[in-house]
């Protein structure tokens, strides 16, 4: 039990770093996560409301936007815990030094996760306040749910970042993994058009923990859901969440140490 | 100073009075070994050299040493933890400065060393005090507030001294301490290193440099290939290896050498240039005469000298 709290209390150390540093570049570290999907909500939202009228009984951009702080989510815990991850493993040797302290590899994986959860929370939170205050919520009560499930999608998100930043041979190569991992799954799990009418796509999005993150913002923010659908969406992402946390945690052991 | 020892009791410590005890310790990566069976014992307050060609394995020993590169065989044994089973317990008393800075170059230098005060354990009240204290001790307090972007070389690598020293470590490791930097930094830096040492403290230090090793080292191991080749204080492994003078001569002598010097003294090459080494400096004196060739240099033989005879540098003119 002691080491568990020693443990924690350690890797909230590497949280209080990573806080430290991004907000001696707040500015430039928070316009992408909301810029993006405020132009999202602007150009594909309101732009394209007029010419696709309902879907399930919702305007174009209130379909839209739950979608949205998933996308925070996504890019948040992806960029992070990739590029963020990579540049301080190869260019800034951050662990180098932290690995001389009583911080070890499970601390840097736990606290890498921990900070993408709280920053994507965050995150995740304002873009909902801005939803609501563009009306954009047929649930305005969601907006207290949002941060957690922001925060609960980024950890298997984080994951995904992570392996990748096992992986890489250099930093050129995080542009295959983001064209052909993360550009589908963001683009095909129900963001931008219902999966219902799509059977084999519906199927095939099953394995992506971002689908079930956008399935259960979309289930709150329309307030569409049943405690059943909730409970399970957020079971199947605490499972991912589990099985490519120590996934990734195992493969950055395996980088930091030799 | 601020350097008194509060690091707490060791693990095994009633089974050996060793701050560090390696025992045949072996790494191999992919099929290459790059440690090979290497014995060491470092006792308290012993400042232990390592020396040893690029890749000879001394910063692979290092990172065995906390647990950052696992040995693939052997016994290992540092404050009497095993760095494979309890690696946190040995970098409570440990103060590393490794071959990078690895400072956060967009915060401050204050800011940095919180960061690590708090990582190494301290209270924030205790660290603030401590940080301005070694701060001082290192010159450095007139740059509390600059960001490590805006730091020469040498102020960064005194500031990875200040952050090794943090804690209040019983042993410090330096990994290749003073490179790359200029004289006067490397002489407050040794000055640094002797104070800590006058503390009681442990220090290993691998280095490339001859003299850093002779003027902070009690003893000096010579690492070749993953194995210790050598291992003595520096005048002992002089006296053993290399005992006597060194004429240097001018590349293409080693015929007229040859010819004049006694058959028992050594001919061998440093570079281009053919040295000849004799038990005393009359006899290169002598030797210059009979061969009608002035030497470059007379001097007695140097730690250089069995560094380059220890790890086959030193290329035997027979060879």
């Amino acid at each position: 039990m002691n080491e568990l709290l020693t443990s924690l209390r350690l890797a909230w150390h590497v949280v209080a770093r990573n806080w430290i540093v991004y907000r001696k570049d707040f500015l430039a570290n928070i316009s992408p996560t909301l810029a993006d999907p405020a132009l999202m909500m602007t150009a594909l939202g309101f732009g394209l409301s007029p010419f696709i009228g309902q879907i399930q009984g919702l305007s174009y951009a209130q379909y839209l936007a739950p979608g949205m702080i998933a996308t925070t989510a996504l890019f948040t815990a992806f960029f992070e815990c990739s590029y963020g991850f990579y540049v301080r493993m190869t260019f800034e040797s951050v662990f180098k030094a932290m690995l001389t302290t009583p911080i070890g590899v499970r601390e840097v994986v736990i606290g890498e996760f921990l900070w993408v959860f709280i920053r994507a929370g965050l995150m995740g939170g304002g873009v909902g306040l801005v939803l609501l205050v563009m009306g954009l919520l047929p649930n305005p009560w969601a907006v207290f749910v949002f941060p957690f499930i922001a925060g609960l999608l980024a950890v298997p998100c984080g994951a995904i970042g992570l392996l990748a930043a096992a992986k890489v041979r250099n930093i050129n190569q995080f542009q295959t993994v983001y064209s052909f991992i993360i550009a589908p799954i963001y683009f095909l799990s129900g963001i931008f058009f219902p999966l219902a009418d799509r059977p084999i796509l519906g199927v095939i999005v099953q394995i992506s923990p971002f689908y079930h993150g956008v399935k259960l913002l979309q289930m709150c923010a329309w307030g569409r859901w049943t405690v059943g659908e909730v409970l399970t969406q957020i079971v199947i992402l605490l499972a991912f969440s589990l099985v490519l946390g120590l996934w990734a945690s195992r493969k950055i052991q395996a980088k930091l140490t030799t | 100073m601020p350097l008194t020892n509060t690091a707490p009791p060791a693990g095994n410590a009633a089974a050996t009075d060793a701050v560090i005890r390696a025992r045949g310790v072996t790494k191999i990566f992919g099929g290459s070994p790059a440690l090979q069976g290497l014995d060491l014992e470092v006792h308290p307050g012993e400042c232990v050299g390592l020396l040893g060609p690029n890749g000879a394995g001394k910063s692979t020993f290092i990172g065995c040493l906390y647990g950052v590169v696992l040995r693939s065989g052997g016994d290992l044994e540092v404050f009497g933890f095993d760095p494979a089973a309890d690696s946190r317990s040995i970098k409570r008393r440990l103060g590393v400065v490794p071959q990078e800075n690895a400072l956060d170059e967009e915060l401050t230098v204050v800011e940095n060393m919180q960061l690590y005060a708090r990582f190494g354990g301290l209270g924030r009240d205790e660290a603030l005090p401590r940080i301005t204290e070694l701060l001082e001790h290192m010159s450095l307090d007139h740059k509390r507030d600059a960001t490590i972007r805006t730091l020469s070389g040498g102020m960064k690598r005194r500031l990875a001294f200040v952050r090794a020293l943090l804690s209040d470590p019983a042993l410090l490791i330096l990994d290749e301490p003073t490179t790359g930097l200029d004289p006067a930094v490397r002489h407050l830096l040794w000055e640094k290193v002797l104070s800590f040492r006058k503390a009681g403290k442990t220090v290993l230090v691998t280095t490339h440099y001859m003299h850093e090793a002779e003027l902070l080292c009690d003893r000096i191991v010579i690492l070749n290939r993953g194995t210790a080749v050598g291992a003595g204080t520096p005048k002992g492994l002089i006296d053993k290896e290399a005992p006597g003078y060194v004429g240097i001569f001018p590349a293409g002598s080693e015929g007229n050498l040859r010819a004049a010097m006694d058959p028992d003294w050594q001919l061998f090459h440093q570079g281009h240039q053919c040295c000849v080494r004799a038990p005393r400096i009359e006899d290169l004196i002598v030797l210059q005469q009979n061969a009608g060739l002035p030497a470059l240099q007379l001097r007695p033989s140097n730690l250089e000298d069995v560094y380059l005879k220890l790890t086959g540098m030193e290329l035997d003119a027979d060879e």
